[in-house]
């Protein structure tokens, strides 16, 4: 049960590495690399500042389930205890 | 302008709070009460990775290039993805490890091999140089700007102090400031292994310090010198449409490639950078705190590049375009827009950026210098110095000034040529050379020492190659020929475009060559070669570090192993006192000493491996496996090889899959065979294949001469060992434990307390031997024993109590012999005496010969199964009927032959008609017979003349027979003189006569009848027989017996005799009367 549920956030996070390295890179990138603006903002410069605390966000969401994760696993520890 | 005395005061003044912060730190720490143990200074500790590259030089890269500053943040944000998986287990294995830094995580994996670990620490070295170069760099620049802001050229401190060398200019004070704080945070005294808390604390205040700096200038930019964000974009593109490729990709100043390599570099620099390593690793107080800085150090330097653009934007509007002084953009637009006291909040955030990053780097990097260069030398030079602790800790502390001012050196030689943010890059790109061999070494059990050696050496030569040497040329120290020609003129290797690979960025360029080589070599040389058994085990303690101990301890034994106090001797050298004896004292507390107060002969490896753990904390694995290396040759003693003796696998502490087989498969040989010579060899052939002993034998005492006698052996042929008996006393090993019933091991043969054994065991040149007693229920009836001419201490714990139960089984074994033997035994006799029993009955006469007027009946019960009673009846030609009982002595099969005999000579030998000359026939012919076996027969021969009823008999010494009178109405004996037979040849049998007549009973019966016993020892006798005959006169021969049967059964109050009983009834039923009462004597 252990295993597998650290297997499968393993997954996901690696996962979540090769989405970030795609949509930080070429040809991804080539989408916002036009000279419009959004709010006066280039739209590159806005996609940057925008995803990269939506990928903090997901970090964060992650780190909130593990959490949850290992209270019950500790929780389950001690009822069995 | 702002007079250098206030901003030397202030900085003072900030100094001082750094410092007392990194002392409240520490003296929190000694109370117990860790401030650094919270993921919050553990997030911001690790935001050193923002040094005054992020301060200054974002904004200048983003003024002058564009998008390709952000790449640097980017990665950092991308790599956090793993850390709960790829850092936690750096952690992991590096507290488990007692690791300090980076080269000592690299060397350990691989062998704790001090070559690479000099190699790495040289990489690092030589790699941060231009980063450390970048910090004083920026330092001394804003220094000089803040106090002279209209001189371009670095003059500040010259104009201030004219008394000064031209040597010392801002940046050599900056360098000694920033050497200082390094030795004050870092190496105040030494232990490495021990976290900075003081260090890390000031590290996180001055991250908090400079975020707070750079977002106020951010706000102070974007918000009070324009209208927000929108205002700065807009207004740059009015004024500078032709400059808006600054916030496009795919640019000649930044394609792609250089987009991912930088991408690449900085998820690589911030993982492997000595800096970030000792701090996300060494410093980590709780894996736990990894969780949070996952997302909240992103957080921060996402934060903290919020208002590098606006900046940016803002001075090339503010300045007209000019993007020459882009670098310094942070301090000069407060400057001139008249606010001194933001400007210098600017430089103290600078500061503090670029000194918490020399702090950390210098104190590691001095670390390592000492660890991994200076250490090993002074150890290889075997310099003789009583004390090392205190000169370590001045090691380090010149260290870290030759650390700084090494960054120093480079800066004067690079000077302006290079923008702040190229210098950092090339450390990045050294630092991602680290990468394959952390990595893989974490991950891939098959990553060898060679592999991580050829990979960091490429890597570091391309390196060298295609990124500092085109520095040197860049800043005109070297010919610039040999980027444009190559050298020698070979354009193939220019280090710009390598092997002819053009049309890419230096940056790109350098990457790709490095982690061609680099990984190349580290993927193929590991495929390729084989590891030694330590660098497997290390390999398993990274790779499996998760597993619960999953990788027993090897197993060794030291020869002339040195006692505890040598051992605190060696590392309070190293150490101090005070440090070895609390390392001592609590290791001694989890383990047994013994009577010699000492530890075991096994657990003296352990404390050695404690030893250079603890060793490790201070200097390094590699200097310290060097240290006791070392110490141990000077002293004689020898690591003895790892002698393992259950094959490839080492041994663990509980029985292991390798012993369980050893048993099982011996336990397969005691119960597959029933021969005991096959079992025994079979055992023997185990242990020597398993164990490569040269000789095993085993003995089984040998109750006669009450010596231990060879069964079986296998090895070597010696006369003294294999094929001599052993005395059983207490002058031997072998003696010893059979007598002591304890198992009797000698792990080196150098050291015997036996002379008696000694002197054979040398001549034999044994190294080490053991005897474990064969025990059966509980006694020793014999020994197993192994000799070994090649390695001393085999006989562990483990492995004796593995030898004592094959023992066992070879035990069991004889006892599986010996039982069968009796079964055996049992049964052939069970089987023989069955068949004696049916031909013995078959003797005895099948039927009752019948006569008109003689009522027969005979009986023979055999107590056992073959009996010695015998009688017979003989019908003659002539009509007469002989009668013969007959009992031979013994109830064995013997008797039973002799009956047989008896019978048949009877049979045969009817011709001879007077009883006493058929007894006399017979003791002739069995005397010699009888008397060699040691039997004899007694026998009473009678002959009835049925129409005469006469009655002639004669006796051997048998039981007198009953005869009825009816005429009288009492018993009378009939009786004759005449010896047993086999006594002697010539006995003179007397042949005596009577007459029956009608109503008559004769009784023959053997000894059992008589002497038939009830519970109180009585007999049953004669006078019971003869009441018996008396009452029950009138039945049948045949019921007459039954009766006595019958009686004799409720006399002795059971169903089986402990005699055979024959009995013998004639009954005359009808007879003429004549001469019944005249006995006739006749003599022969």
């Amino acid at each position: 049960m252990k295993k597998t549920n650290t297997t499968s956030t393993r997954e996901a996070w690696i996962l979540c590495l090769i989405l970030g390295v795609i949509m930080l890179n070429f040809p991804f990138l080539q989408i916002f690399n036009t000279g419009r603006t959004l709010f006066g903002i280039p739209i590159l410069v806005f996609y940057f500042f925008v995803g990269w605390p939506i990928s903090i966000f997901v970090i964060l969401l992650f780190v909130n389930r593990l959490q949850r994760e290992e209270e019950t696993e500790t929780s389950d520890d001690e009822e069995q205890s | 302008m702002i007079s250098p005395l206030l901003v030397a005061v202030i900085s003072i003044i900030y100094f001082a709070m750094l410092f007392g912060v990194a002392y409240y730190a520490d003296a929190r720490r000694k109370a117990g009460h860790s401030l650094i143990n919270n993921p919050y200074i553990y997030s911001l500790s690790l935001a050193v990775y923002c040094t005054s590259w992020t301060y200054y030089g974002s904004v200048g890269r983003a003024a002058t290039s564009g998008l390709d500053f952000l790449p640097i943040y980017l990665g950092p944000t991308l790599i956090a993805f793993t850390w709960w998986f790829l850092l936690r287990k750096m952690v992991r294995v590096s507290k488990e490890q007692n690791i300090v830094s980076i080269a000592d995580f690299i060397s350990s994996r691989y062998d704790r091999s001090p070559w690479i670990g000099a190699l790495v620490t040289l990489i690092a070295v030589l790699g941060i140089m231009p980063y450390i170069a970048l910090q004083l760099k920026a330092v001394a620049r804003t220094f000089d700007l803040l106090v002279s802001p209209t001189t371009v050229a670095e003059v500040g401190l010259q104009d201030l102090f004219p008394v000064l060398p031209t040597y010392v200019d801002t940046a050599f004070m900056m360098a000694l400031v920033l050497s200082l704080f390094g030795i004050l945070f870092g190496a105040r005294h030494l232990d490495a292994s021990e976290r900075h808390e003081g260090l890390v604390a000031a590290v996180a205040f001055e991250s908090i310090v400079k975020l707070v700096a750079f977002f106020t200038v951010g706000m102070f930019v974007t918000f009070g010198l324009f209208d927000g964000f929108g205002d700065i974009f807009n207004r740059f593109a009015q004024q500078f449409p032709e400059r808006l490729s600054l916030f496009r990709l795919d640019t000649a100043a930044i394609p792609y490639t250089k987009w991912f390599t930088l991408t690449f570099a900085s998820m690589m620099a911030i993982m492997f950078l000595p800096r970030q390593f000792h701090i996300m690793v060494i410093e980590n107080a709780d894996e736990k705190h990894i969780k949070e800085a996952m997302w909240r150090f992103p957080g921060y330097i996402f934060l903290i590049n919020l208002f590098v653009i606006p900046i940016a934007l803002g001075g090339l509007l503010l300045n007209g375009g000019d993007s020459s002084q882009a670098d310094y953009f942070v301090i000069n637009l407060p400057l001139a827009a008249g606010h001194p006291w933001l400007a210098l909040l600017v430089f103290i955030g600078g500061f503090s950026a670029s000194a918490g990053m020399v702090m950390v780097s210098s104190v590691t990097l001095s670390t390592m210098i000492l660890n991994h260069l200076t250490m090993p030398l002074i150890l290889r030079l075997k310099v003789d110095i009583r004390d090392f602790s205190a000169i370590l800790i001045n090691l380090k502390r010149f260290g870290i000034i030759g650390v700084v001012f090494l960054g120093y050196l480079y800066y004067r030689v690079i000077g302006d040529s290079y923008a702040l943010v190229n210098m950092g890059l090339i450390s990045f790109i050294a630092a991602a050379q680290f990468a394959p061999a952390v990595v893989g070494g974490l991950y891939w059990k098959r990553a060898n020492k060679k592999a991580a050696m050829a990979g960091l050496s490429l890597g570091f030569l391309l390196w060298f190659y295609t990124l500092l040497i085109p520095s040197f040329v860049m800043s005109g120290w070297m010919e610039s020929s040999i980027l444009d020609l190559g050298p020698f003129g070979i354009e193939l290797l220019r280090p710009l475009q390598l092997f002819g690979l053009t049309g890419f960025d230096i940056w790109t360029n350098a990457l790709f060559w490095t982690m061609f080589f680099n990984l190349g070599a580290f993927l193929s040389l590991s495929f390729f070669c084989k590891q030694n058994a330590t660098e497997r085990e290390q390999a398993q303690h990274f790779v499996d570090v998760y597993g619960d101990h999953l990788v027993p301890e090897q197993r060794r034994r030291i020869s002339k192993a040195p006692t505890i106090m040598e051992f605190v001797e060696l590392m309070s050298k190293f150490i101090g006192e005070k440090p070895a004896n609390a390392a001592i004292s609590s290791y001694l507390k989890n383990h047994e000493i013994n009577s010699r107060g000492s530890l075991d002969d096994h657990e003296i490896p352990a404390l050695k491996s404690f030893t250079e753990r603890t060793l490790a904390g201070y200097v390094g694995a590699a200097p310290a496996k060097i240290i006791i290396d070392n110490y141990l040759s000077t002293r004689g003693s020898e690591m003895e090889d790892v002698f393992d003796i259950f094959g490839t696998v080492t041994l663990s502490r509980t029985a292991s899959r390798e012993q369980l087989s050893v048993l099982y498969e011996a336990a397969k040989i005691v119960s597959r065979s029933s021969d005991l010579d096959k079992t025994l060899n079979g055992l023997l052939k185990l242990l020597m294949q398993q164990f490569k002993f040269d000789l095993c034998v085993i003995r089984f005492l040998d109750e006669q001469s009450m010596t231990l006698a060879v069964k079986a052996q296998m090895g070597m042929t010696s006369k003294h060992f294999g094929e001599s008996e052993r005395n059983l006393d207490m002058e031997t090993y072998i003696g010893a434990a059979f007598l002591s019933n304890t198992a009797s091991v000698v792990n080196d043969t150098e050291y015997l307390d036996k002379p008696e054994s000694s002197q054979i065991i040398h001549r034999e040149r044994i190294k080490s031997f053991a005897h474990a007693p064969i025990v059966v229920e509980g006694e020793p009836v014999g020994v197993l024993s192994a000799f070994s001419r090649t390695a001393k201490g085999i006989f562990t714990d483990e492995f004796v109590a593995l030898f004592n139960n094959l023992a066992r089984q070879v035990g069991i074994a004889w006892r599986n012999h010996q039982q069968l033997i009796e079964l055996l035994n049992a049964r052939e006799q069970e089987r023989d005496l069955q068949i004696a029993k049916t031909i013995q009955m078959g003797l005895l006469p099948s039927g009752i010969p019948e006569f008109s007027n003689v009522d027969l009946a005979g009986l023979c019960v055999p107590a056992h199964q073959v009996g010695g009673d015998y009688y017979d009846f003989i019908r003659r030609q002539n009509g007469t009927l002989d009668l013969v009982i007959a009992d031979v002595s013994g109830h064995n099969i013997g008797s039973a032959l002799i009956m047989a005999e008896t019978r048949t000579f009877i049979q045969a030998m009817r011709q001879i008609e007077q009883p006493y000359a058929m007894l006399d026939e017979l003791n002739r012919f069995f005397c010699e017979d009888l008397s060699r076996a040691e039997l004899f027969v007694t026998m009473f021969y009678l002959q009835y003349h049925p129409e005469s009823g006469r009655l002639l008999y004669a006796n051997a010494g048998h039981n007198n027979p009953v005869l009825w009178r009816q005429q009288t109405k009492s018993c009378e004996m009939i009786d004759g003189d005449g010896m047993i037979l086999g006594i002697k040849p010539d006995i003179d049998f007397e042949q005596r006569e009577t007459r029956l007549a009608t109503g008559d009973i004769l009784v023959l019966y053997t000894d059992g009848v008589t002497e038939a016993e009830d519970g109180n020892g009585n007999f049953f006798g004669e006078s019971r027989l003869q009441a018996l005959l008396e009452e029950h006169r009138d039945l049948s021969a045949k019921d007459l017996i039954d009766q006595v049967l019958e009686q004799i059964r409720l006399f002795t109050g059971s169903r089986h005799f402990n005699d055979d009983i024959s009995l013998v009834i004639m009954k005359v039923i009808h007879q003429n009367p004549q001469d019944s009462t005249a006995d006739k004597e006749q003599n022969r």
